[in-house]
């Protein structure tokens, strides 16, 4: 759908489960999803804007949907800032707008959003970049399981390096914080969380969570063959390599 | 005040200048890019070039004891890294931010022809003011 809607060119909001895309004639200009902390919580946590400044910048400028402009014509913020920011936070935004989910794609022709226009991106940037997001969250540590379990912080072995960021990101692990959590306190990218964690999953520094069982598979429809005699002794490696093919050619 | 995309014309006019990418070392996402990719592709090179980044930038052998003062988180431990090939010179520079980022300016030059010196120090004022507010 994103694919469709660059190609024709499209303004407007892309709302799915788990967060908005904005496009403007096509491109990607604003994204925001629960799951990913927002422009204001990365700049304000850091202490790199007072709260104050930013409520007054929405104030003023979000009217004309050029908070962002205002920022920066204001002295508030450097070009150089407000586009690493913002790029950061779009690309975080997306990554959770974007993953698959059962739930409705709508688009709401003419709709915008009042942080305005910064650096846009194409749409399919944004969708490889986030594809490739997921890709890398699986090659670190292939277990979803530690995206949203509270983060439980495990001993590192002597001399292990664990890394500035991730020293952080454990010193701040309670214990009951989530990854999402994490981000929000840290005033950090929800994916650079995610990916923190599983890089921590990986060497062991923080407890794995045992992964949910698969949900039961509906019950298969009525056998249109006679029942097979039941084996004792299934081959498994030959019904691995029968699954792998069909899956292959399904 | 420069954007990126001034900010990586401006490193592409330094002599033997190939390639320019502002790059976010934690995710490999490539923020900018300008001119052309030792392999043809600016989003390969990003996330390579990410990866020895990250490995510079965690690593207690080159961080401890390079942290800025107290409390400014924003300050990267380690300035620049410098990668010399038979074919050309490769210079990464990380940007502080005083908000929580982890991004690098990437300049990739022709051996022949690329300046080192002059492109380290010019990296560096770059990097800068890219986030000079």
């Amino acid at each position: 759908m994103l694919v469709r809607l660059a190609a024709e060119r499209a303004t407007g909001a892309l709302l799915r489960d788990h967060g908005t895309l904005y496009l403007v004639d096509g491109r990607v200009v604003h994204a925001e999803s629960p799951a990913a902390p927002g422009m204001d919580v990365l700049l304000t946590t850091a202490g790199r804007l007072p709260r104050e400044g930013w409520d007054e910048a929405v104030d003023r400028a979000g009217a004309h949907r050029a908070v962002g402009r205002f920022l920066v014509d204001s002295g508030r913020l450097g070009d150089g800032e407000l586009e690493i920011c913002h790029l950061g936070a779009v690309f975080d935004a997306a990554f959770f707008a974007l993953s698959p989910t059962s739930g409705p794609t709508r688009f709401r022709y003419g709709v915008g959003h009042w942080f305005g226009t910064v650096r846009p991106v194409s749409a399919e940037a944004v969708e490889r970049e986030t594809l490739r997001r997921r890709e890398l969250l699986d090659a670190v540590w292939p277990y979803a399981s530690v995206d949203t379990a509270p983060v439980v912080p495990r001993p590192a072995a002597p001399h292990q390096g664990v890394g500035a960021r991730r020293r952080a990101l454990l010193a701040a692990a309670d214990g009951v914080r989530t990854p999402a959590e994490l981000a929000r306190h840290l005033g950090r990218p929800a994916f650079h969380t995610l990916l923190d964690v599983r890089r921590l999953a990986a060497a062991g520094l923080v407890e794995t969570p045992l992964d949910a069982a698969p949900d039961a598979a509906p019950a298969p429809p009525a056998p249109a063959f006679p029942p097979v005699p039941p084996v004792s002794d299934p081959d498994i490696a030959l019904l691995r390599r029968l699954r792998d093919a069909l899956e292959a050619h399904l | 005040m420069p954007g990126i995309d001034e900010c990586l014309t401006e490193a592409m006019t330094l002599p033997g200048a190939r390639g320019a990418w502002l790059v976010d070392w934690n995710s490999g996402l490539a923020l900018g890019t300008a001119g052309e990719s030792p392999v043809g592709d600016h989003e390969t090179t990003a996330a390579e070039t990410a990866e020895l980044a990250r490995a510079a930038a965690e690593f207690d052998s080159f961080t401890v004891g390079a942290e800025g003062p107290e409390g400014d988180t924003g300050e990267p431990p380690v300035e620049d890294l410098i990668v010399t090939t038979r074919a050309g010179y490769h210079v990464l520079r990380f940007v502080r931010t005083s908000f929580d980022s982890s991004v690098f300016l990437h300049l990739w030059l022709d051996r022949d022809t690329g300046n080192l010196a002059l492109a380290r120090i010019r990296l560096g004022d770059l990097a800068e003011r890219l986030v000079l507010g």
